[in-house]
Formats: structure tokens, C-alpha cells, sequence
């Protein structure tokens, strides 16, 4: 990292951030309204940055290289979605549903699935069941989970009743170890068992009715679609990092190295992309109705709404598990020094796969609700990527907090930068921006301590 | 303080006046003042920690100073850059050998001995005289046979000693070495020590870094030992190791 | 390249017994790597005949230069740029604004100005125009190193393709300029595709010259040292940001006389020949061929065109798919060479 910041550099970014903060507030100042309807495009854009920069501050302060497949993550994530809804409301005519393509993904979902029983059960199970048996049931189990994964790819109009009891189920599960997390954390053992009892059986309870509800409302497909295609790209970064980065990086450690092999993975996934679905922009619909509100003057849509509330959701649920699971500290001892981390017996591989399943996924969420708000394009993964880069460059690389911040503000900046100059030069500011800030606050916003 | 006072100035080569290094809230080199001789060895000492390395740095520009001077021949700098040491008459050596690791050691020697000056390094091609002086230094350190390896795919000695011969290559009055000597086998020990007499023979300064209290009795002239950032004693190396301060803080009882 | 060029004795030895010089031979990667490559690239024209030669050897003229001038950066200097494009498309617009001498009155965009330059007094204004922005993209990029450099440079190629998309009053924008003028010398005109292929290699010959110039004084020298340990070479007396933006600037204007040369041989430009993917198919060349030689640039561009060509004719790929499925071709051999090759095809560099 760049160390040097002298006093000039200061002087620089002083009059730059003093410079841009009066533009912004005379504009606020001289038409109030019409800075309220970019203020608010600011962010809901921002949002979309700020997904992307806190994904990539994740994967990137653990494992401190660059990863171009995470700008392919978010095109993958929203051309899943794409994918899922194709047939119902083009009527068939962009029929992409290919065998090919659901082969593939399945293949990578038994991959990750036979990856995930060989690191949690088969250590454990090993010394009661012989292993030869032991690896023929996991496979077959992983063959089972890349056959439904398949299966839930093929069918898509009947993705409420293949995944709906899936995800029902999942929800259902991840609850119920949240509140005896939360419990135990907060009052300790005592009443542990008749707290495990009661939330068992509330699990049990919404597990049905969600199950129940999304079975019978077609309805529900548009957000199980986005469940879907959030675990696939989750589950091609995985792979690729189980199957390919752990290799590279045992053998080298040039960051330069990880970053053309990841860009190699980014030209030809968005060029596969482009084969099956065309280069053409295509639009995904906005799902809450475009019917604005008006606030002030300025028109709120409610999916921006939405967009917003889904990054602080993201951020505080990813801030929570960092700060106070033992998953979280893991994480944070891989940033902090790797080899001590493996030296203290974390084991590393598994935990820097879980981060990149989880980037990615942060990704693979912003590209979809970049896609719902403005169109999908097989390249457009690369710009957000670019663009989740400069948010946390701004915010302070590294940094959680940093990469929210950086994110609003970076989508803030470019809305009321483009209101005197002219949509286009959009990228230009986001750019100008991080080549500023990197000359002249290096550190961000808020630096990584 | 024990430096020794002396009222010719011409007869230090390297002042430092009051210089200091931060690194956050730790103080690596806190308020130096020390004159290093003309001509002869002078070993700094000092447990680890105690900004053996940073100063070396310092002085060669490898990290900015955030205070103080430093004079070298009666010049005095408040920055160095480091592209300029060698006009300073200086070179140096690193802690962890860094030698130029994907060209060959020919190479790495050649790129020393050429022009400095950006154009008419263009239109410059290796020289006889050049090749040389090349051939010259990697038959004293011993690598001539190596020299179309690469440099990363020597052993660690043969990294050492080429990391040496590079200094040498530049005809420079003031050689800065950190720990020259650590982890060598015995056979490669003498030829650094070697190598080190006879440039020391050639009347140039030569400034290392040791723990190993016997290659500093055998080599150095003088002595500077540090603490915490700050010099303790210097001066020369029997008077300074009688001193029972240095007997009881370093060389045990 | 062979490492060490074999003796004529050895040679004839091997010659006499091709068993060994095959045993000798199985595991020299840079060796089939050319054999495949060139054999490839000959067998290819016999057969598509003269005129496809001559068209795929300007293509490849303007690749070599781009990459060569391109290899004097990443390879040779270990500044990993995906910016280089840019300085394409600066050479390319200085040559076409310079030379075109439509008048566009009437459309929406207005009128640019016209000079009705020729081609041979453009051309080295296109170089000195790249280089000028180098110079300044340059002093602004020179603080930046490894990933951090990669990300900038991304930047660059960005905004360079918005202010040509943009800039309508002097680059027309999406409506390109047409008419640019071909090389001309007195009354001889280079309009046909053999003219301008044999302009095309004459400037490639230039360009690989003054590289190899560069590469093999003491300057070229120097740059590998800066690429291996920046700091090290300045203890050694060499003021690393001054000759980092030295080649980062000739660089460049070797990419603007490329420019230069394709918007002459395509007599139309428009921003979409100078978007961020050329740029990153460039590297992929560059780094495909082999880092830090000229000769694999030259044979990675070879292999470029080649695999553009060559999957033309693949019975079961559509044709306006041949470039998406040369990416994901070029993709994956970027990440098998980062596994099992990180220094190219025949490269002395690894990243």
C-alpha cells in the first residue's frame, strides 16, 4: 500500500473535499428541491455501489488480493434472474432455458455441495463409519444437490414449489441457530435446553407456514429467483477459489498473478454470457411498480426504497457476524496475518471460501438490483465492480464502515456532478474521483486501523 | 555521551546530527547524534529493535528522515533522496538480500557500472570496459561461472555475496552493510570478510551491522552501540567492550 | 527464442538423429510454441490464399505494434497498465480529425473542424499527441505500483473511451469520422490492401526496432531493475519515476502511430474500436505471448489474429459469436497460464 502522505497531499485533499462539499451545498442552498431528487438518486445508486464495495471489502481485506470474478458475480447474479423469468413475460420468444447451462451449474453446485459435506462431516463421521462408504453416500448426496439445483434451473416456472420449502426450510434453520446464538450469548447456559425446545418447534411452525405461503403465491418467484441466482454466483466463486485461487496462491504470492487469472475468468464468463443471452442491454422489470411517490418534490421510487434498506441490511448483518461470531474473528485473523492464523489453528481454507461464497453473493445482489433499476448487460459486471473498487477506496480500503460510506457517498458525488455536466461524464467523476483520492488520501475516509 | 571528541572535522566522513524516525508512536531512531571515522570499519551494535536497520536507512535514503541532519563529508542534508546517494559517495546493502531477482547476475552487476544519466543510458550499450569490471567483481565473489543464472535461483550465501559484489560495483567511498555476515556458512564468512579487508585496504568507510561479537572484535575499528533509538556508547571497538555497561546489557557475564 | 542458441555442430548432430532432437526437444515449451504458432500461421495463408494474407497481416501489424510498445510497459517495466488503448485511440482520432476533410454540416452534431492534413504529417503529430498525454497521465499515475496501478489504469482506458464517446465537437462522438486519409506520397496513393499491409508491417519494423533499441542499451537494463526492486534501483543512483514515465511515454507513441495506421487503413473510426475489452484483450496478448521479449508479443499477436481467423471456420460456431468465443478461448488460457506458465508463451518475466 501507498505509505507516503505528506503535508502537500493534505493541502490537496483539503481543498478538494472543501471544494466539492460548497458545490454540493450551494446547490443545495439555491434549489432545495431539485437537490432532494438528486440527493436521493445519489443514494439509491449508491446503495448499488455500496453492496458491491462491501462485498469486495470483505473478500479483499481477508485474502488482500484483487478479484476480478466478483465483477462477473454480479453480471452472473443478474442474468440469473433473467435466466429464471425469461419465459413468462417475453412469452418464450428469448427461451434461454439451455441444458448446457444447467449441467454446468449443477456440476458446480454438486462440486460445492460434496466440498461442504467433505469439510463438516467427514472429519467428524470418519472414525464411526468407514470411509469408503462414508465418501459413496456423500456423493451420492452432492449428485442429489446438483440434481435438484438442475432441476430447480430447468423448471423455472415452478420455482415457487421446487425451492420455495428450500429456502422456507433454510430460513427456518438459520433462525432458529440466531436466537440460540443471541440467547446464549446474552444469558449464557442457563435454560439453554427448554430455549432450544420452544425455538425448535417456532422453527418448525414458520418453516411450514413460509413454506406454505411461498408454494401458493407465484408471486414469490421474483424474490426466490434472486435467492437463487445469489447462491449460484455465491457458489461459482466457491468453486473457483476451492478449485483454482487456493492452488495459484500456495505457489505464488503476486497479487498480480490472482488479478490476470481472475481477469482471464471475468473476459470469459462475460463473453459466455453474451453467447447465451446476446450482447444486447435487456431489461428486468421493476418489481414494486413504477408508480412513483412524491416526497418533497422529488419523485421516490419504491424499489430504490428498497435498494437502499438492502444495503444497511447487508451491512449490519455482515457487521454483526464479523464482530461477534467466532466465524467473524476467524475472519479477521486471516486479515490480519494468514500464517498465524493457520498457525493458531484456523483453518483457513475453509473460512476464505465462506468469505468469498459470501462476496460474491454481495455481488451477485448488487448486480441483480442494478439490473431491476436501470437494464443487464453481459459487461456490465466490470463497471460495478470498478465502481464497488473506487466506494472503497474512498471509504478506506479494508473497511467495513468505509465501504458504506464510501459507497453513498461515491453515488452522491456522481448525481450531483452530473446535474451541471451531463449524464455521460458520469464514469469520468467516479474515475477522477479515485485517481484524486488515491493521490492524495490514500487512506479513505475512514483507514483501516 | 563517550564520543570521543576530536576538533579536526575532516576526520569524520558521516555526521548525524539530532536525527529521528517514527513509525506510528514508536520511536525507531529517537534524537541520533553520531560521527562515524574516515576511513576503517565501524560496526553498529544493538539488540534488535534498537534501529540498527533504520538508521542504516536513513542514511541511505531508503526512508525519509522526519527530523534532524545528516552531514556526509561536510555536507549536511536534511533529506536524502535515495537516487542521489551514490553522488553522495554512498552505498549499501540490505538486511534481507534484494537483489534484482528475474535477470541474470551479470546483469545485476552491469546495471550498476552504467550510466546514471536517463538519455545517454538509451543510446548506451554494455561496454568492454564495463563487462570488465563486471567480470572483475564476480570473480572476486566468487559467481563467475554463475553469471548467466538468474539471480533468484541462487542459494542464499551466493545471494549474499552477489548482493555485496553489487555495492562494490559502485566505486563509492562509504559502504553501508546490513548484517553482511548473518546466516553464511563458514566457508562463505571468510570470504566476506575477505572481500571486506580488502576494500577496507583500498582506504574506503565501511559501516556494518553485526550481532556477532566475535567479527566485530575481528573487523571493525571503531564501534556505536544503540539502544532504543538512541546511541549508548561509541568509540573504539576494545575501549568500547571493556565499558561494563556493554559487558552486562549485551555480551552476558 | 532459444535460450541459448545451439551451435551448428550441435545442430547437425541433432539432424542426424531426430530421435534425440525430439527427446530433446519434448519439454521446450517456448520451442512448440513457435513451431505450432508460425506453422499454423503459414499453412493458414496457403491455404485462404493471398488476399486474406494480405488483410491478416495489417491486422497484425497494428496488434504487434500495440503489443510490443505495450510489452515495454508491463513486461519490461512490470507496470501492469489495461489503460493502453487510450493512447490507441488518441493516435487514431489525431490522424483522423487531422486528415478527414468531410464537412458535416448538417447533422445534429455540428460541424468539426477540418484540416486536410496528409497522412505523413499527421502521423507523427499523433505520436507526439499520445505522448503528451502520457506525459501527463504519467506524472499523475506515477506514485501508483502493482494493483493499485492495474485499477487506474482501468480508469484510464475508462475515461479515455467517455471523452472520445463525449467530446462530440471534436471527436463527432457515437458518429465517428469517416474519411481518413491514406497514406499518400506524392501522387501515389496507398489504396490498395497490399500497399497498406506493407505500410502497416514498414511502421511494425520501426516500432520493433526502436523497442529492441530500447530494450538492449543500458536503459532497457535499468527498467528491469525498477521492475524487480524499485527502491533498490534508486539506492543504485536511478530516479525510478523519471524513467518509468521515459517508457511509459514512447510507449505510448509507439500506440499512437499504431492508432495512427489503423484509422488510415480503416478510413472510419467511432469510440466503440477503443472500449476497455480491446484493452484487456491487448494484455491478454501481451502476457500470452510472453513478458518482458518483443519476439513474444509479435508471436502473441500472431496467435490473436490467428484465433479470430481460425474459428471462423469452425463448422458448429455461429459466425457473430466468433469474437465472444475467442474471449472466453483467450480467457481460460489466461488463467492455464497463470497456473502452469505465469511468464507466457516464451517470456523471461514472471509476474
Amino acid at each position: 500500500m501507498i505509505s507516503y502522505f505528506s503535508s502537500a497531499d493534505r493541502l490537496v485533499a483539503a481543498i478538494l473535499v472543501i471544494a466539492v462539499v460548497a458545490y454540493i451545498g450551494w446547490r443545495v442552498l439555491t434549489s432545495p428541491e431539485q437537490a432532494l431528487q438528486f440527493g436521493f438518486n445519489g443514494l439509491s445508486v449508491g446503495a448499488i455501489y455500496a453492496l458491491m464495495a462491501i462485498g469486495f471489502t470483505l473478500v479483499y481485506s481477508t485474502v488482500w488480493f484483487f478479484d476480478l470474478y466478483y465483477g462477473a458475480a454480479a453480471a452472473l447474479g443478474a442474468y440469473g434472474v433473467f435466466y429464471l423469468r425469461s419465459q413468462e413475460w417475453l412469452g418464450g420468444i428469448y427461451q434461454v432455458n439451455t441444458p448446457v447451462v444447467n449441467i454446468i451449474f449443477a456440476v458446480v453446485v454438486a462440486g460445492v455441495a460434496a466440498w461442504v459435506l467433505h469439510t463438516t462431516l467427514y472429519g467428524r463421521l470418519q472414525q464411526r463409519v468407514p470411509p469408503p462408504v462414508l465418501r459413496t453416500l456423500g456423493g451420492i448426496l452432492a449428485l442429489v444437490v446438483g440434481a435438484y439445483a438442475g432441476a430447480v434451473l430447468m423448471f423455472p416456472s415452478d420455482l415457487h414449489i421446487l425451492f420455495g420449502p428450500m429456502a422456507a426450510i433454510a430460513a427456518a434453520i438459520a433462525l432458529f441457530f440466531l436466537a440460540r446464538f443471541t440467547y446464549s450469548s446474552m444469558l449464557g447456559r442457563r435454560g439453554y435446553k427448554i430455549l432450544t425446545f420452544v425455538a425448535a418447534s417456532a422453527a418448525l411452525a414458520l418453516a411450514l407456514f413460509l413454506g406454505n405461503a411461498l408454494v401458493s403465491s407465484p408471486g414469490s418467484k421474483l424474490y426466490l429467483s434472486w435467492v437463487v441466482s445469489c447462491l449460484l454466483a455465491g457458489s461459482v466463486g466457491l468453486a473457483l477459489y476451492r478449485g483454482l485461487y487456493v492452488r495459484m496462491r500456495q505457489r505464488s504470492r503476486s497479487p498480480l498473478i490472482m488479478l490476470v487469472a481472475s481477469l482471464g475468468i471475468l473476459l470469459a464468463l462475460s463473453a459466455s454470457i453474451s453467447i447465451v443471452f446476446e450482447s444486447a442491454p435487456r431489461p428486468l422489470p421493476d418489481p414494486f411498480g413504477s408508480v412513483p411517490w412524491t416526497l418533497g418534490g422529488a419523485n421516490i421510487k419504491g424499489f430504490n426504497l428498497f435498494a437502499i434498506a438492502a444495503a444497511f441490511v447487508g451491512f449490519v448483518a455482515l457487521l454483526i457476524t464479523l464482530k461477534w461470531t467466532p466465524f467473524g474473528r476467524a475472519v479477521r485473523a486471516i486479515g490480519d496475518d494468514e500464517e498465524v492464523a493457520r498457525v493458531v489453528g484456523i483453518n483457513t481454507t475453509v473460512i476464505v471460501a465462506i468469505v468469498f461464497f459470501v462476496g460474491t453473493a454481495f455481488a451477485a445482489m448488487a448486480g441483480i438490483l442494478n439490473g431491476h433499476d436501470t437494464a443487464i448487460q453481459p459487461r456490465m459486471g466490470l463497471l460495478l465492480l470498478l465502481k464497488g473498487w473506487i466506494a472503497s477506496v474512498v471509504g478506506g480500503i479494508g473497511n467495513l464502515y468505509g465501504a458504506l460510506l464510501g459507497g453513498f457517498l461515491l453515488g452522491v458525488i456522481e448525481q450531483f456532478a452530473i446535474w451541471d455536466l451531463a449524464g455521460e461524464w458520469k464514469d469520468v467523476v467516479a474515475f477522477v474521483l479515485l485517481i484524486l483520492f488515491l493521490s492524495f488520501w490514500p487512506q479513505g475516509l475512514l483507514p483501516r486501523k | 555521551m563517550n564520543q570521543p571528541m576530536d576538533d579536526n572535522p575532516e576526520s569524520y566522513i558521516l555526521e548525524t546530527v539530532d536525527i529521528s524516525k517514527h513509525f506510528g508512536a514508536v520511536a525507531a531512531v529517537d534524537g541520533l547524534t553520531v560521527s562515524i571515522p574516515r576511513q576503517g570499519v565501524t560496526s553498529i551494535v544493538g539488540p534488535n529493535g534498537s534501529g540498527k536497520s533504520t538508521l542504516i536507512n536513513l542514511l541511505s535514503g531508503t526512508l525519509p528522515l522526519d527530523g534532524g541532519m545528516v552531514k556526509i563529508d561536510g555536507l549536511g542534508l536534511s533529506t536524502i533522496h535515495a537516487y542521489e546517494t551514490p553522488d553522495h559517495s554512498i552505498t549499501r546493502t540490505f538486511q534481507e538480500v534484494r537483489l534484482f531477482d528475474q535477470i541474470s547476475v551479470l546483469d545485476n552487476i552491469l546495471v550498476v557500472l552504467t550510466t546514471r544519466k536517463l538519455w545517454p543510458s538509451l543510446f548506451e550499450r554494455t561496454r568492454r570496459q564495463h563487462r570488465e569490471k563486471a567480470q572483475e567483481i564476480l570473480e572476486k565473489v566468487g559467481m563467475w561461472d554463475k553469471r548467466s543464472s538468474l539471480a533468484m535461483d541462487l542459494s542464499y550465501g551466493q545471494r549474499k555475496l552477489l548482493e555485496i559484489g553489487r555495492a562494490m560495483a559502485l566505486n563509492v567511498n562509504i559502504y553501508l552493510l546490513d548484517e553482511p555476515f548473518a546466516g553464511l556458512f563458514p566457508q562463505m564468512l571468510e570470504r566476506v570478510k575477505d572481500i571486506l579487508k580488502g576494500m577496507r585496504d583500498e582506504g574506503r568507510t565501511i559501516i556494518f551491522v553485526s550481532h556477532n561479537m566475535d567479527i566485530v572484535r575481528e573487523m571493525a575499528d571503531h564501534l556505536i552501540v544503540m539502544d532504543g533509538g538512541k546511541l549508548l556508547l561509541a568509540g573504539e571497538v576494545e575501549e568500547v567492550l571493556n565499558q561494563p555497561e556493554v559487558i552486562s546489557a549485551y555480551l552476558g557475564s | 527464442m532459444l535460450t541459448r542458441p545451439p551451435s551448428w555442430q550441435r545442430l547437425s548432430e541433432l539432424a542426424r538423429n531426430p530421435l534425440q532432437a525430439f527427446a530433446l526437444s519434448r519439454n521446450n515449451v517456448e520451442l512448440w510454441a513457435n513451431l505450432l504458432i508460425i506453422t499454423f500461421a503459414v499453412v493458414f495463408m496457403l491455404w485462404k490464399g493471398a488476399t486474406f494474407a494480405v488483410t491478416l497481416g495489417t491486422v497484425f501489424a497494428i496488434w504487434a505494434m500495440l503489443s510490443v510498445s505495450l510489452n515495454l510497459v508491463v513486461g519490461f517495466t512490470g507496470l501492469l497498465s489495461i489503460g493502453h488503448i487510450g493512447f490507441f485511440g488518441v493516435g487514431a482520432y489525431t490522424v483522423a480529425i487531422l486528415t478527414s476533410t468531410t464537412a458535416y454540416e448538417n447533422l445534429r452534431t455540428g460541424a468539426i473542424p477540418t484540416f486536410g492534413w496528409p497522412f505523413f504529417a499527421a502521423l507523427p503529430v499523433a505520436a507526439i499527441a499520445a505522448g503528451l498525454v502520457a506525459l501527463l497521465v504519467g506524472i499523475a499515475f506515477n506514485r501508483f505500483r502493482d494493483d493499485i496501478y492495474v485499477l487506474v489504469s482501468f480508469g484510464f482506458a475508462i475515461i479515455s473511451f467517455n471523452v472520445f464517446l463525449n467530446l462530440r465537437g471534436i471527436t463527432r462522438g457515437a458518429f465517428g469520422i469517416h474519411d481518413v486519409a491514406r497514406p499518400q506520397i506524392g501522387s501515389w496513393v496507398f489504396d490498395t490492401e497490399l500497399e497498406l499491409m506493407l505500410m502497416a508491417m514498414a511502421l511494425m519494423v520501426i516500432v520493433v526496432g526502436i523497442s529492441w533499441f530500447i530494450v538492449s542499451s543500458s536503459f532497457g537494463r535499468v527498467l528491469t531493475a525498477i521492475r524487480e526492486d524499485e527502491q533498490v534501483a534508486e539506492v543504485f543512483g536511478y530516479h525510478a519515476s523519471h524513467y518509468k514515465l521515459a517508457v511509459w511515454v514512447i510507449s505510448a507513441m509507439m500506440a499512437g502511430v499504431a492508432g495512427g495506421m489503423f484509422s488510415s487503413w480503416t478510413t472510419f473510426i467511432d469510440p466503440n474500436s477503443f472500449i476497455l475489452l480491446e484493452s484487456v484483450l491487448l494484455v491478454s496478448i501481451v502476457i500470452l505471448g510472453g513478458l518482458a521479449t518483443i519476439w513474444g508479443s509479435l508471436l502473441g499477436a500472431l496467435a490473436f489474429v490467428l484465433l479470430e481467423e481460425g474459428m471462423r471456420f469452425l463448422p458448429f460456431l455461429p459466425q457473430e459469436y466468433v469474437g465472444q468465443a475467442r474471449q472466453v478461448v483467450l480467457g481460460i488460457l489466461l488463467v492455464l497460464l497463470m497456473v502452469f506458465r505465469p511468464q507466457g508463451l516464451v517470456g523471461r518475466y514472471k509476474l
